[in-house]
């Protein structure tokens, strides 16, 4: 989990093996009928929308509605190479106006699939530390965290 | 729902970024600095210091006041706590979507 040199240091980094190929992981994502059944959606949704045109520079729409309040995530496909890597932007405009981006890859693992998803925020060049170093940073500063 | 994703977000991230400036708000931690006093660790001149408090400033980590000639910097915590709400909010949220995830695969191979 280390930073490559080019590339940008992640800030949120998970990683999960699933008893399942690489391909029906990465159709999970981009497979609007898999997807729709559990991405940006919740057991007690009321209704659910999900628009996917997987290419690159295709956008991509899931709205989402819980407690009668639509929640719409939404961004574009900057990378899509099944079943080894996809990468989009995310956004959710209600709440902010910026951007993330997301980084899905899949690796076999016996007969099954890892798959990592790092999020990141800014741009490469703002950013040089590693999640690894703020965590520290914030565990020695939990002290100061009280003010 | 969603932690305030604000410009501000971007500066406190910058800001941390950097080793000195991580270092500086440790040091800061322990009581208030003098820019001088944040300099001393590091072989950096006053000027380079001044641009790392500059930043900590900009991202609303650090505020600084005047005593007589020396500027004295004081850590204000407030945007770490943000930073790392902001961290656990979305760590926690793809945990669960991947938990999502995971079910729906098992259930794709149960019902072939």
């Amino acid at each position: 989990m280390s930073a490559q040199p080019d590339t940008p240091a992640n800030f949120i980094e998970v990683s999960r093996r699933f008893d399942a190929t690489c391909e029906a992981v990465f159709d999970a994502w981009t497979d609007p009928a898999v997807a729709a059944r559990w991405l940006f959606t919740s057991p007690t949704s009321e209704t659910h929308a999900t628009e996917l045109d997987v290419r690159v520079g295709g956008a991509w729409t899931i709205s989402d509605r819980r407690e009668g309040v639509d929640y719409v995530a939404t961004g574009q496909y900057l990378e899509v190479d099944r079943p080894r890597r996809l990468v989009f932007t995310f956004g959710m405009p209600q709440f902010s106006p910026l951007f993330g981006r997301v980084v899905v890859t899949c690796e076999p693992d016996g007969a099954g699939c890892l798959m990592t998803l790092r999020q990141e925020e800014l741009p490469p060049e703002h950013h040089e530390g590693t999640i690894e170093g703020w965590r520290l940073m914030f565990e020695g500063l939990a002290v100061a965290l009280g003010g | 729902m969603v932690p305030q994703e604000t410009p501000r977000l971007d500066a406190v991230f910058h800001a941390l970024a950097d080793p000195t400036r991580r270092a500086m708000l440790r040091s800061l931690s322990d009581g208030e600095r003098n820019v001088g006093e944040l300099a001393a660790p590091h072989a950096m001149s006053f000027a380079a210091a001044a641009k790392h408090v500059r930043v900590l400033e900009d991202a609303g980590l650090l505020k600084r006041r005047a005593e007589g000639r020396a500027r004295i910097c004081a850590l204000q915590a407030r945007p770490l706590a943000e930073a790392e709400r902001w961290l656990a909010f979305y760590q926690r949220f793809w945990t669960e979507q991947l938990d999502a995830l995971e079910a729906v695969l098992k259930e794709t191979q149960e019902t072939p």
